[in-house]
């Protein structure tokens, strides 16, 4: 069957809706979640606070020598603020002022558990307080006025994170090569059908994800054939995170109204040996510099489409444990990257590395709680919804949350302040 | 075991003429294949299915109660009554499992101790540990027993690739998981909290208190409470995790002789007082202050609520009702956590008659209920485990410490996934596992979707079903093998065998 005759059929199977192709304008948010609790205090160090060299005496990131061009040394930023050196592929993206950091984000979870503060970060909730779905398929819910498409939310990976939960469509995937129905007798089509007939027939929980799914393969079908190369020379670290950003880019240059794109990187949990300017984390950071690096680069081209913002669940301790590592703490950096986001510089206050209650010196050690918060997470959500996305409807994404003033997008002004 | 000795003659010698033919003829497994055939691990001649438009009730508890139903199974279930199974299933010691023992016993990395695993190279290990699983969960005729070996690996997630832990989690797995999957809740968290994996993978042999200086290491402590027993509402508070943590120094794995094997270092230990949920430990306990921990965390009444949910969740329905789980709560905290007197009440409750249908298969369910429904021949190969990955399930693998997601809607974006599954294992066209789709449809008597369909989903077809099912046949036929393969394939990929 030609290529032509196969996607035509395919077009007919997607049920109770044709397909119209979303604006061209569109913009895609790309979500990167560090899950484990990533230390950020050794990603944005600050070197010009002496009490971060006395709390970690093995793992700390030593200060930026003279020069800064040294391979192992830490790269200013300010006078008091300096990129371990392993972020250095996204040390140029800081300079241009299309990378900005809020400092001191957190959430109002003290739980200290990966999930609660995950599962509350991604549906973007106060602590104890449930809101139905996640606080992406709820802004894809309520943005207004665009159509909704299977590859709208797309998660890279095996499966949906909670953060698309709610949306009117989210699809998992690792690779778009991966998206097809692989019939061995080759009888596409009355297979198809029968399955467009049976998921279309459906009622309960597998309608939604039924009808998806052939509607994802139409859309799929276009793209699959032509063959994908990076632009200006982008080389994408070659594992799991950098394979699924390049699958991001190639989903943002076909501009088939993916909005949201979700993907995670693991190995933040560093309880154990650390390291400092090298290690178990400086490899972590490594891939996300790279991975994120060659993503800005690929998509140049498209530069005022596409931000990424990056988030984990919560900092570490300030002070190091005796294996070497760092424990769970609570405020950390968040990163933004694109040419709506206010970059070249660090937003929010400098950190009081000392948390309320916390006292190093002594015995007191129960329920240390880290870096402190001076900037909810759903602050700065809500400035990249808003001033980058477009949403005008954000009481819908965080109902009856008072957003603090953040900096680090513009085109704010919808947004009613505390 | 059961099998009588002759019955045993009869295997080897069966087994031994095939061992005798020259090995590029028939391989080991082949061999293995036919025995068990020959034994009845196949399709028997005449299978029942379900006729009602509900799902028959037996369909019901053998989909929860076993990874689905193998062909046969519910002739044999009817027969011995529900009640009579759910007992038989609760007595695993006295089950024969020969027939699941020739293809899963084999992997010898299973049965060594920590210190010999570290001799075989890390693809070894994880294949071995992860074709028994499948293996297990499909040719075992101690069904239930592998279902809780299930969901206690999920409960007590290690993922291999952490650190050492796959060295050490074969030894994990017997005598942790399968030791006590049907015994009582204190004896399992009491091996895991002394097992060298759980050690490894929660940095607890990493906790200790050397010098003044030091500062527990609370990955462990937190993740007992939060994960293990409480539950994150259980009422605890951040003190008592650092408490935990505490009591729990000292703990070490062997490094040279004896390497991953477990003891206690008094020099490491916190041993001054501590006070966990109220309980005040004296100090001096030294490891005494382990049991202790344990059993103060396992006595606790948030414990039996949150394993009681838990349980209820795995076999009732996501959202399980509250009368039920108050009811199993109460059950545990009366028995002193008897696993098997909480599966009782579950399985025989209103609740659980009540909720056909409302589970939706996670991948390693959807897979192990394909190749049991289908009688399928397989010794779980790369092709065949290279699905599971696919689909983000397969066993060991769950990075985090809370297992993997026992609810639908993590898994709703694999759909795509399993419909290429389904057709091509009904096609034959993954290699290394067999079906016989003819044999099924012959022992069935079917002679069409509307006969072959109850089967696999335990009631007749809506019309929707049938319609779309009869349309294909209308305008394919499916009087070739090819047609009747994707037929089959058809079924198991519809949305009604995507649930159980």
């Amino acid at each position: 069957m030609s290529l032509t005759t196969r996607r035509g059929f395919l077009r007919q199977l997607t049920i109770g809706h044709e397909s119209a192709l979303p604006d061209a304008g569109e913009r895609t948010l790309v979500c990167v979640f560090l899950r484990g609790g990533a230390d950020t205090l050794n990603m944005i160090a600050p070197y010009g606070d002496d009490r971060y060299y006395k709390l970690r005496p093995t793992i700390s990131i030593p200060p930026p020598n003279g020069n800064g061009e040294a391979k192992d040394a830490a790269i200013r930023l300010d006078d008091y603020y300096a990129f371990h050196p392993k972020l250095r592929p996204l040390s140029p993206l800081f300079k241009e002022g299309r990378l900005g950091i809020a400092q001191g984000v957190g959430s109002d979870n003290a739980s200290g558990s990966h999930f609660e503060a995950q599962d509350q970060m991604e549906h973007g909730e106060s602590q104890g307080r449930s809101v139905a779905g996640g606080w992406l398929g709820r802004h894809l819910r309520s943005r207004a006025g665009k159509k909704m498409t299977p590859l709208s939310a797309v998660a890279i990976g095996p499966t949906i994170p909670e953060s698309l939960r709610g949306a009117p469509s989210a699809s998992a995937m690792r690779s778009l090569d991966e998206i097809q129905i692989s019939v061995p007798s080759n009888n596409l089509l009355a297979v198809s059908r029968a399955l467009s007939s049976m998921y279309g027939a459906e009622v309960g929980l597998l309608a939604a994800p039924g009808r998806s799914t052939l509607d994802l393969l139409d859309r799929v079908e276009a793209l699959r054939n032509k063959p994908y190369n990076a632009e200006n020379n982008a080389v994408y670290p070659d594992d799991d995170f950098g394979a699924g950003l390049r699958e991001i880019a190639c989903l943002v240059k076909a501009r088939i109204g993916v909005e949201a794109a979700c993907i995670d990187l693991g190995g933040w949990d560093t309880h154990f040996f650390q390291g400092s300017t090298g290690g178990l984390q400086a490899e972590q950071i490594d891939l996300l510099a790279r991975g994120l690096a060659a993503f800005d680069a690929d998509l140049n081209r498209e530069r005022d489409r596409v931000t990424v913002i990056v988030m984990t669940e919560f900092g570490r301790r300030v002070y190091e444990n005796s294996s070497f590592g760092t424990d769970h703490g609570r405020g950390f950096a968040m990163m933004a990257i694109g040419s709506q986001i206010n970059g070249g510089k660090i937003h929010g206050a400098k950190p009081d590395l000392i948390a309320p209650g916390l006292s190093v010196n002594t015995e007191s050690l129960l329920g240390p709680e880290g870096l402190k918060i001076v900037c909810d997470y759903r602050s700065v959500l809500a400035e990249v919804l808003v001033g980058v996305m477009g949403n005008q409807n954000l009481e819908k994404v965080f109902p009856a949350f008072k957003f603090q003033r953040v900096g680090l997008a513009s085109n704010v002004y919808g947004l009613s302040w505390r | 075991m059961t099998t009588t000795r002759r019955e045993w003659m009869k295997v080897a010698a069966v087994a031994g003429g095939l061992f005798s033919l020259p090995p590029a003829l028939v391989g080991c497994e082949r061999a293995i294949s036919s025995v068990t055939k020959e034994f009845g691990q196949t399709i028997p001649e005449r299978v029942s299915v379900a006729g009602g438009s509900e799902i028959d009730p037996t369909f019901h508890l053998l989909s929860r109660a076993s990874y689905g139903v193998w062909p046969g199974d519910l002739d044999r279930v009817r027969a011995m009554t529900a009640e009579a199974w759910i007992e038989e299933q609760l007595a695993p010691e006295k089950i024969d499992d020969a027939l699941c023992d020739l293809r899963a016993r084999r992997f010898e990395t299973l049965h060594h101790e920590p210190g010999t695993c570290y001799e075989y190279k890390k693809p070894v290990l994880r294949e071995e540990i992860t074709r028994h699983t499948l293996l297990r969960a499909v040719y075992s005729r101690r069904q239930l027993f592998e279902v809780m070996v299930g969901f206690w690996t999920d409960h007590l997630n290690i993922n291999l690739e952490k650190g050492d832990s796959i060295y050490l989690k074969p030894y994990d797995d017997r005598s942790v998981i399968r030791a006590h999957a049907l015994g009582k809740f204190r004896d399992l968290i009491r091996a895991s909290a002394l097992s060298p994996a759980m050690l490894v993978y929660l940095d607890g042999k990493e906790n200790r208190k050397a010098g003044p200086e030091d500062i527990p290491n609370e990955n462990y402590a937190r993740e007992l409470l939060e994960l293990h027993t409480l539950g994150v509402s259980g009422g605890y508070t951040q003190a008592d995790v650092y408490e935990v943590a505490r009591c729990l120094t000292g703990w070490r794995l062997r490094t040279k002789w004896r390497k991953g094997t477990v003891y206690f270092e008094p020099a490491s230990h916190d041993d001054g007082e501590k006070s966990v949920l109220g309980h005040r430990i004296p100090a001096g306990g030294g490891e005494r202050d382990l049991d202790r921990v344990v059993e103060i965390v396992c006595d606790h009444p948030s414990t039996a609520r949150h394993i009681a949910a838990k349980l209820a969740q795995k076999l009732v329905s996501d959202q399980p009702p509250v009368t039920l789980v108050e009811r199993a709560a109460k059950v545990f905290t009366e028995t002193g956590g008897d696993i098997k007197a909480m599966l009782r009440e579950v399985l025989h409750s209103g609740e659980f008659k009540a909720s056909r249908g409302l589970k939706f298969k996670r991948p390693f369910h959807f897979i192990a209920s394909c190749l049991r429904a289908t009688g399928a021949d397989t010794h779980a190969h790369k092709p065949l485990i290279e699905y599971l990955l696919r689909m983000g399930q397969a066993p060991f693998q769950h990075p985090t410490p809370d297992g993997y997601p026992d609810e639908a809607t993590p898994w709703l974006g694999t759909l795509l996934w399993r419909w290429n599954f389904a057709l091509a294992i009904a096609a034959n066209q993954i290699p290394s596992v067999q079906v016989e789709p003819q044999r099924l449809i012959n022992a069935i008597g079917a002679s069409g979707p509307a006969q072959l369909a109850p089967h696999f989903i335990g009631r007749t077809g809506t019309e929707a079903e049938l319609k779309a099912l009869n349309n294909y046949a209308a305008s394919q036929g499916i009087d070739t093998d090819e047609r009747k393969a994707e037929m089959l394939g058809l079924i198991l990929a519809s949305p009604a065998f995507q649930s159980y």
